[in-house]
């Protein structure tokens, strides 16, 4: 997901929510949420997203976003 | 996994192992038998115990050939054995979707179709020496086990491509 930009971070950030506390709340593996929040994850399943959105109070759109500045994936 | 393919997939490597033994020594076999066939005096005929060259000019020639394309089969085969124990392996491991097994299909493959050319060619040559009525060097069985062959390759690559994105997948 080259151009996509996931936004985790920021979304625990102002949560004041460890990517520990989210793991254990939505039952996802810490490296897994990693893969996802350093944006090497080549997916995203619906059902973890929407995991993620009920955890965090937020929207898909919250969460991702697509950046044309940045290469585009091969 | 069902209970017959584990137990398929458990007898496959020793069956593999004592293939490739039985190959090797076919293959020095064969390879001794050229090497004497050139210091026997009255060869082939005395080793036979008929005079084969008198009907058949080239007997001697075409026999030698066929041992030649013999042990050329035998070294195909060798490098067949090893993938399919190398797949054997990956299957038990438990991660067989991988692109190094489509590649080893797809070796097979060409391996088992040049076999099939190298049985053409014996057959062609024993046609043309002594026997062109007696040798059949068409199997539609093997032909139709490259085109499989070539078919799974292709599956693997996909399979393997999806195991790939699966990997990535949150």
């Amino acid at each position: 997901m080259a151009r996509i930009v996931i936004r985790l971070d920021e979304q625990l950030h102002a949560r004041r929510m460890t990517l520990t506390e989210l793991a254990a709340r939505i039952d996802i593996t810490i490296a897994n949420l990693s893969v996802l929040k350093t944006g090497k994850a080549k997916a995203i399943r619906f059902s973890t997203l929407e995991a993620i959105c009920a955890a965090l109070e937020c929207q898909p759109g919250d969460l991702l976003a697509f950046d044309p500045a940045l290469p585009a994936e091969e | 996994m069902n209970r017959t393919s584990a137990q398929a997939l458990s007898v496959a490597r020793p069956v593999i192992q004592g293939l490739t033994i039985l190959n090797i020594l076919y293959a020095a076999g064969i390879t001794a038998l050229l090497v004497f066939s050139f210091f026997i005096e009255g060869w082939p005929q005395r080793p036979l115990g008929f005079d084969l060259t008198h009907a058949h000019p080239y007997a001697g020639t075409g026999l030698r050939t066929i041992v030649v394309i013999g042990i050329l089969g035998a070294a195909i085969v060798h490098t067949i054995l090893r993938r399919l124990l190398a797949i054997v392996d990956t299957v038990r491991s438990g991660d067989p979707f991988i692109l190094d097994n489509a590649r080893h299909l797809q070796a097979i493959a060409w391996s088992v179709l040049a076999l099939e050319v190298l049985r053409f060619v014996v057959a062609s040559i024993a046609a043309a020496v002594w026997a062109p009525d007696k040798v059949d060097g068409f199997s539609i069985a093997s032909w139709f086990a490259v085109l499989l062959l070539f078919v799974l390759s292709g599956v693997f690559a996909q399979g393997a491509r999806m195991r790939a994105d699966l990997e990535g997948t949150v």
